[in-house]
């Protein structure tokens, strides 16, 4: 008996050994290095507070998550609600709408904002050969454009969230509500929505999270002049190797992120959406 | 008679639709922008051109090479991954206690912890044992990156398997590995399989580690793709990004299909 329980452990032993030494122990370095590189003590953090380019990208960070969460948030509800009350053929369709790009590289996905919106591009050609406007608008390379393009990432993964979220609830309960008489306005008011809220929740703060430490959309889309948390990271390691910005900036995100989601894991209702299985 | 969902009442479901198209359209342009006949990025001016498909297969323009590349990553990562993950996933399930616990928290934080974060630990691990710019270091950190997701898909297949299966074979004297390989293993296939297949599209779609740990040497697509799009001149970028669009939708399609035989088989 005893013999079965063991074997058992020693199965966990290499996936766990993989964790520890190629995942914890790097970022606890980063952690040590944010209060040791270059001299010991907490001289790094005074210096993050005090720099003014840090703090002007922390405010573009906020920003540009806060917008991307609300817009992502709303956007993907309204779709989410739209299919679950679809036919079967009507959802196959939709939902395919959502895994392509869902599925497809995020990179490709940038290059194509990058397509439409640019000065040059798609979109500025076809609204002046239309006469709309005399000269280009600027679309991309600025926090509109990140905005569009992070929207669009985020998107397709709070749409399947929701979803799965919002098929989990009980149709009879709205039934019940129209038998005694609520108009369908209330029905959303009063019943949808407060039974959504565990999946809402849930999608804010993913979406919030991700937005925080995202990388590739805003680089791509912001080039340099929108600049967040993780490309002045980046720059900090790769162009300048000033590790003790990029170590104590890391730490911060670190922390907040640590914060948000242990915050959020004390509200029951995330809890139980995070303990009932996700769809796929 | 069945009262109309509030869903008819009309402009949720107009603006739902436009949403979706928000999501799905832009994703097109890069097919006319493959076919362009000119040799920076545009529409087709005067005709249409597949040169820039034929520029993908050029050896020396680099991008088969770097297919190659994260083509072989993916593979050998998605067979460490997944094997790791089956070992854990049912190591855990059959053990319990606070250590698998434990290890599943780890194991799963790469899908909340910013990635950046890591690339700057991996940057310090890499450049200390060398493996900066190597396979074996881009393989592993992917390796990682990969665990939570075939953790969860072989977890998934392991809930819905019957413990008394276990309790039956144990009772009538299987040695445990025998448990492990003959009992459970092939009730979990599918979530393998799944696992398996997760971990190779991870790999081969990741680039914001890989970007900090490789150079010259080891350049995956995403990475080409990453530099091509700074640059934002060459089509060649347009065509390989019509070639992934293509093969997601054919994969897409392909796992609707199966899906559908399976439920007809029930």
């Amino acid at each position: 008996m005893r013999n079965f329980k063991r074997t058992a452990l020693l199965l966990t032993l290499p996936a766990s050994l993989v964790a520890i030494c190629l995942y914890a122990a790097p970022i606890l370095q980063v952690l040590a290095l944010s209060v040791t590189e270059p001299k010991p003590g907490l001289a790094n953090y005074q210096n993050l507070f005090a720099n003014a380019a840090v703090g002007r990208v922390v405010v573009t960070t906020l920003k540009v998550s806060i917008m991307t969460t609300v817009l992502t948030v709303v956007a993907s509800y309204i779709v989410a609600f739209a299919i679950i009350h679809m036919s079967a053929g009507l959802r196959r369709v939709s939902l395919f709408l959502v895994l392509v790009p869902f599925w497809i590289s995020v990179l490709v996905r940038a290059f194509s904002w990058i397509t439409i919106l640019r000065r040059r591009g798609v979109l500025n050609g076809a609204l002046m050969e239309t006469g709309v406007i005399s000269s280009p608008l600027d679309l991309v390379y600025n926090l509109l454009g990140v905005t569009i393009g992070m929207v669009h990432y985020m998107m397709p993964f709070a749409i399947l969230l929701l979803y799965a979220n919002l098929s989990d609830i009980d149709r009879r309960i709205m039934q019940a509500a129209r038998s005694l008489g609520a108009r369908p306005a209330t029905i959303f008011w009063r019943v949808w929505l407060p039974l959504s809220l565990p999946g809402l929740a849930l999608a804010t703060l993913f979406v919030f999270v991700f937005s925080l430490g995202f990388l590739v959309t805003p680089a791509l889309l912001g080039a340099g002049k929108t600049l967040m948390i993780a490309e002045y990271i980046s720059v900090q390691i790769s162009s300048t190797s000033r590790w003790d910005l990029a170590t104590s900036l890391s730490t911060m995100l670190l922390l907040v992120v640590g914060i948000i989601v242990f915050a959020a894991m004390r509200s029951p209702a995330l809890r139980a959406a995070f303990v009932a299985r996700p769809q796929q | 008679m069945r009262p109309r969902p509030i869903i008819e009442v009309g402009l949720p479901r107009i603006l739902a639709w436009c949403l979706l198209g928000f999501l799905f359209v832009p994703i097109l342009v890069v097919i006319p922008v493959a076919l362009t006949d000119r040799d920076y990025l545009s529409l087709p001016q005067d005709g249409i051109s597949l040169q820039h498909f034929a520029a993908l297969a050029d050896w020396s323009k680099g991008w088969l090479p770097s297919m190659l590349t994260s083509a072989g990553i993916a593979l050998a990562c998605a067979a460490i991954a997944t094997a790791l993950g089956v070992a854990f996933a049912v190591g855990a399930w059959a053990a319990g206690g606070w250590w698998p616990s434990l290890m599943r928290i780890l194991l799963l934080s790469p899908m909340i912890v910013p990635p950046i974060i890591y690339a700057v630990g991996m940057v310090k691990l890499w450049a200390r044992l060398s493996l900066l710019d190597s396979y074996t270091g881009v393989v592993l950190v992917h390796v990682v990156l990969a665990l939570p997701l075939t953790v969860l898909a072989i977890g998934a297949s392991l809930s819905n398997l019957d413990q008394r299966l276990v309790q039956a074979a144990r009772s009538l004297g299987a040695r445990p590995m025998t448990v492990f390989g003959k009992v459970i293993l092939p009730n979990i296939l599918p979530g393998v399989a799944a696992g398996a297949l997760l971990a190779f599209v991870a790999s081969w779609d990741e680039i914001t580690v890989t970007l900090f740990i490789t150079g010259r040497a080891v350049v995956t697509l995403p990475r080409r793709i990453w530099t091509s799009i700074q640059d934002a001149v060459d089509p060649a970028l347009a065509a390989i990004a019509t070639v992934l669009l293509v093969i997601t939708v054919l994969a897409l399609i392909a796992r609707s299909l199966i899906e559908r035989r399976q439920r007809q088989r029930l």
